[in-house]
């Protein structure tokens, strides 16, 4: 029997004599999978940039949110709940064990002032636990003394756009801002933390919990954020804060708790169907290109009419004739996947390059697929050609010239 | 070595059934020099691709080597011609973008020869049809004698039994021709039965019997030298149309 | 002459008629692909248009808080300057285009009756909410009219939250509890779905005092501003701004304009769209390629046919029109099938789920029409031109 070698040199050399031809054949495929691994690349680079924005925080988190009632998706954007979720709330989960820490939070916007300086921008209300919880360190100084939460201190640690903004390359400690009106001592300025989520962490001023809550008029936090000590212990501390807050607000389950990880996941999975649909998309090529192989080798399969006839004639079987075709497709979209890999991950490189800002991963994984989804598109496109070869009555293909 | 008994085949021709050969009955011998001569469409073409195993026959049985191979499939067919036949045709049949020593070893390669052994026995192929030192040339580059040469090189590298030649000369000028049918004769002495088929009397009249065709059946068998010097024994009116409602 | 060349290349291609076919096959599923995400995407912007346009593309809202920060989301969390009932009352004195103004609380409460309760958007408001928002009521009265810093414990229910709370009952008249407070409902709303994303049947209308008291703030959700004409709108929001900073001694507000809001979401869904569009388009450039590659052997094909034309007197432009014209003819063809497809296919689309708004825009279909001819003679130049440039002599001699 033929040895697979055999197959390729015969089935490439066909392949080989037709340069332009072949050469064009692949291109189709090659545009095709370059797409699918450029943008493959590109939503995975965005996936993980997206999860490492969570991750940064940390993955052992869990937020508390007053109401249950979603809207656009987000539980308590309108605040309001029938029982507020206090700070005594807080208290109380901080308790539990398996909690490393808590952090009630109330934020709002507000002008901060320094020396005839001032920017309108976010004000969070933290307690001394926040750097633990959103893995966020002090740059100088240090971050909100420990005390009482109820206590509202007048010191605040700045974010370090705002410590730029208001102070440039003066030394802000002990210096006096103005928080909407009210007097606070810089006691810190945080490290650079970057946009999250829409919220530019840098751009921001922290203060006291209780002083947020009355410099805004909030009778209740906006989120509790809880640090769990690992992931084993994290069903039994949801079920716990589910039930003591369920029963400090009476009876009725008017807070929402959602963990680091359940958020993780359904984010992971949203980015999957967006990379995946947009693959797809692009994937629509690769139909197109396959198609084009199709075309090529029928006609191919026309032109070698006698070549088929003397094949016949000298002793090759039907099924190596079948196997001959289909090679020299499979051949053409490996060519054309190997051509189209070096393009995506060229086109991703390159990418990168020019917007450096542009998250991009290239996933091995992928490249594989890739590569496998478009020799087996190939193979696919070989067999109604292949089976027209066979079909061929070798007595006609020797006398047709 | 060759039995054929009864042999017809039918062609359907918009519903008319067409008879290319009719109730043909031959035996040749191992070792024989035949040529298959007759104007177009009197069906020897028909009955050469039956002999080479292209075609079955409608009916009849045709034993070859003492198998009986008019009922075999394409697949057990193709293993026939693998291991007992050699062809060579008019137009060469050869594939462009390989080596005269890759057109040689291409049968080898369907049979599955291991390609180390393939490159030396092709070598000696070409060797013995004298062209060794033309083996790395394409066909493009050869001129027609040493084309059919290399066919005939391809032919026997199987070590075939029979030798089915196709208008051999059809496409050669006179001094390769010679050189061809000398060639063939010489693999006939050395005990490889030669069928020819032909137009050209002087090559029917060097084989050692000739089978004379019309309407498909056997009409005449002669000795290479009853046959006629000048011209064919039969008219040379009627050609295209024969030649393609062959198909 | 033109005829004749389009009639000489439409007899070549139907005489492959596979070959021809599987071209066509090519360039149709790319011009499909672009249609159908055009008609998806321009039928979702549509879509989101038409809810903001359902509630009146001429109003504005004044918003409490403002911040400097690029990029941040506006009105999350806390302001330390409140957006008050006077202030609305200064607008509602000052601002003379204004055809409508609306103060708005907002919060989540339970709402009881009996046994049945539910947590509900309760909206703090006016009658002239209903009018901004192109509400009726159903059943009963609307918001009570008047000083608008008197709340009274009425209730208007929303469709949804009535048949809840009251199944199969007269609720106008009856007693409600929403939060702590008692309060009798005056009223149901008409059916309404929902309008930018929130289920209006469930909800629930109160006074705006009512609402501000119940829900213990000082500060209004957002004021509401409907002017008579768009191209007051900008004006507005500046003369708004200027007021409230008078009275609050700094600009402590956000105005933002219900069109404002528009073309952004709108532009987002455009960008979406395109770049699905070019991502879907890119299997068109390799249908080019396909029909290119059919061309040239087309062309090493037909060389002893174009030797006799030149032959018989055909100059080098009337060959190269001969297969130029093949090839736009080819990817004419797939564009025509393409498109047939990709409108059948959405018209199938919003046939088995009416809720999709898929709708292909003429422009789409018309430049993808366009396209796929553009396509056909880019590609078909290099095989066309191949042609033009062969020797006769040799190309009559070539087998």
């Amino acid at each position: 029997m033929m040895t697979l070698r055999d197959l390729l040199v015969f089935s490439g050399g066909a392949v080989l004599a037709h340069r332009v031809r072949s050469a064009l054949s692949l291109l189709g495929i090659a545009i095709g999978v370059g797409a699918v691994i450029l943008l493959t690349s590109i939503g995975e680079g965005t996936r993980y940039y997206i999860l490492s924005q969570f991750t940064q925080f940390g993955t052992n988190l869990l937020a508390i949110n007053p109401g249950k009632i979603k809207t656009f998706g987000v539980p308590g954007v309108l605040g309001g709940t029938t029982h507020k979720l206090t700070l005594e709330d807080a208290e109380v989960v901080k308790r539990i064990s398996g909690v490393e820490a808590v952090v009630p939070m109330a934020m709002g916007m507000g002008r901060v002032e320094a020396e005839g300086l001032g920017r309108s921008i976010n004000i969070f209300g933290v307690t001394s636990d926040m750097p633990v919880v959103w893995r966020f360190a002090v740059a100088q100084g240090s971050f909100l003394p420990a005390e009482d939460v109820h206590r509202a201190v007048p010191v605040v640690v700045l974010g370090p756009k705002v410590k730029r903004e208001l102070f440039g390359d003066r030394n802000p400690l002990g210096q006096v801002v103005r928080i909407v009106g009210y007097r606070f001592r810089v006691v810190g300025v945080m490290e650079v933390k970057g946009q999250v989520l829409g919220f530019d962490l840098d751009d921001s001023v922290y203060i006291p919990v209780a002083n947020a809550m009355k410099m805004f008029n909030l009778d209740e936090v906006m989120e509790i954020d809880v640090a769990y000590v690992s992931a084993q212990v994290v069903d039994r501390v949801v079920e716990e804060i589910r039930r003591l807050l369920t029963d400090r607000h009476r009876g009725t389950e008017d807070f929402t708790i959602t963990t680091q990880t359940a958020m993780l996941e359904v984010l992971d999975d949203v980015m999957r169907v967006v990379t995946l649909s947009a693959a797809g998309i692009a994937g629509i090529s690769l139909i197109v290109g396959a198609i084009g192989i199709l075309t090529m080798m029928w006609i191919s399969v026309g032109e070698r009419y006698s070549e088929i006839g003397l094949l016949r004639a000298i002793g090759a079987r039907p099924r190596q004739i079948f196997l001959i075709f289909l090679f020299e497709s499979m051949i053409l979209a490996m060519l054309g996947g190997g051509l189209g890999v070096a393009l995506g991950v060229t086109g991703s490189l390159l990418l990168t390059m020019v917007l450096p800002g542009l998250p991009v991963y290239i996933d091995e994984q992928y490249l594989l697929i890739s590569l496998l989804v478009a020799t087996g598109t190939g193979l696919l496109s070989g067999v109604a050609p292949a089976r027209r070869a066979i079909r061929i009555d070798p007595v006609e293909a020797l006398h047709a010239e | 070595m060759i039995e054929l008994q009864h042999i017809a085949k039918l062609y359907e021709v918009g519903g008319q059934p067409i008879y290319a050969l009719r109730d043909t009955s031959e035996t040749i011998q191992s070792g024989e020099y035949v040529a298959i001569v007759g104007p177009s469409g009197s069906g020897k073409s028909t009955l050469l691709n039956i002999i080479g195993c292209l075609l079955r026959p409608s009916s009849g049985a045709y034993v070859l080597e003492g198998q009986d191979v008019s009922q075999l499939d394409d697949h057990a067919l193709s293993h026939v011609r693998q291991h007992n036949i050699g062809f060579i045709f008019q137009s060469f049949h050869l594939l462009p973008r390989l080596t005269a020593l890759g057109n040689v070893a291409l049968p080898m390669v369907f049979a599955g020869v291991p390609s180390a052994e393939r490159q030396a026995r092709a070598l000696d192929a070409l060797e013995s049809v004298g062209l060794a030192d033309r083996a790395q040339h394409r066909p493009s580059q050869l001129s027609v004698g040493q084309r059919q040469r290399t066919v005939i090189a391809r032919a026997i590298i199987m070590h075939p039994k029979l030798l089915l030649a196709d208008e051999p000369t059809g496409n050669l000028d006179t001094s390769s021709g010679q050189q061809v049918m000398e060639l063939l004769e010489l693999l006939n002495r050395q005990g490889l039965t030669l069928l020819v088929v032909s137009h050209d009397p002087n090559v029917a009249r060097r084989a050692k019997r000739v089978l004379v065709l019309a309407d498909g059946q056997i009409v005449k068998r002669l000795t290479g030298a009853e046959f006629p010097v000048s011209s064919m024994p039969f008219s040379q009116g009627k050609t295209s149309e024969d030649e393609t409602s062959r198909c | 002459m033109l005829t004749e060349i389009v009639r000489f290349a439409w007899a070549a291609l139907t005489g492959h008629r596979l070959r021809t076919s599987l071209c066509v096959l090519g360039v149709a599923v790319g011009i499909a692909a672009v249609v159908m995400l055009t008609a998806l995407g321009e039928g979702a912007r549509q879509y989101v248009i038409g809810q903001f346009t359902s509630i009146g593309s001429n109003l504005l809202s004044i918003l409490p808080g403002k911040t400097e920060t690029t990029g941040a989301i506006p009105h999350m969390g806390g302001v330390a300057n409140d957006l008050t009932l006077q202030d609305f009352l200064a607008l509602q004195r000052e601002i003379r285009a204004a055809q409508l103004i609306v103060p708005i609380s907002m919060a989540t409460e339970t709402v009881s009756h009996g046994e049945r309760s539910r947590q509900v958007a309760v909206i703090g408001s006016t009658p002239d909410f209903l009018k901004a928002r192109e509400l009726r009521v159903a059943l009963g009265d609307t918001l009570p009219p008047g000083d608008v810093e008197r709340g009274s414990a009425v209730v208007v229910l929303g469709k949804t939250i009535a048949q809840e709370l009251f199944p199969g009952q007269q609720p106008v008249g009856q007693v409600v509890r929403v939060g702590e407070w008692r309060m009798r409902v005056i009223g149901v709303l008409e059916e309404i779905g929902t309008q930018l994303a929130v289920q209006m049947d469930e909800v629930v209308l109160v006074p705006v005092a009512t609402g501000l008291r119940m829900f213990n703030r000082s500060s209004l959700f957002r004021i509401l501003i409907k002017v008579r004409s768009s191209r007051d709108l900008d004006a507005t929001c500046v003369e708004a701004i200027r007021i409230l900073t008078e009275r609050h001694d700094e600009e402590d507000v956000t105005c933002i304009t219900q069109q404002a809001v528009v073309s952004t979401f709108s532009s987002i869904l455009q960008t979406f769209t395109l770049v699905l569009v070019a991502i879907a388009g890119i299997s068109l450039s390799v249908a080019g390629i396909g029909v290119m590659n059919v061309m040239l052997v087309t062309v090493s094909e037909r060389t002893q046919e174009i030797g006799l034309l030149r032959a018989l007197g055909a100059t080098r432009g009337h060959i190269l029109w001969v297969f130029l014209v093949e090839s736009v003819l080819l990817a004419g063809l797939g564009g025509l099938v393409g498109l047939m497809t990709g409108l059948g296919a959405v018209k199938l689309l919003v046939w088995v789920y009416p809720a999709v708004p898929a709708q292909a825009p003429w422009w789409a279909v018309g430049s993808a029409f366009l396209l796929s001819v553009v396509l056909g003679g880019l590609f078909g130049v290099l095989p066309a031109r191949r042609a033009a440039q062969l020797d006769p002599m040799a190309a009559l001699q070539r087998r």
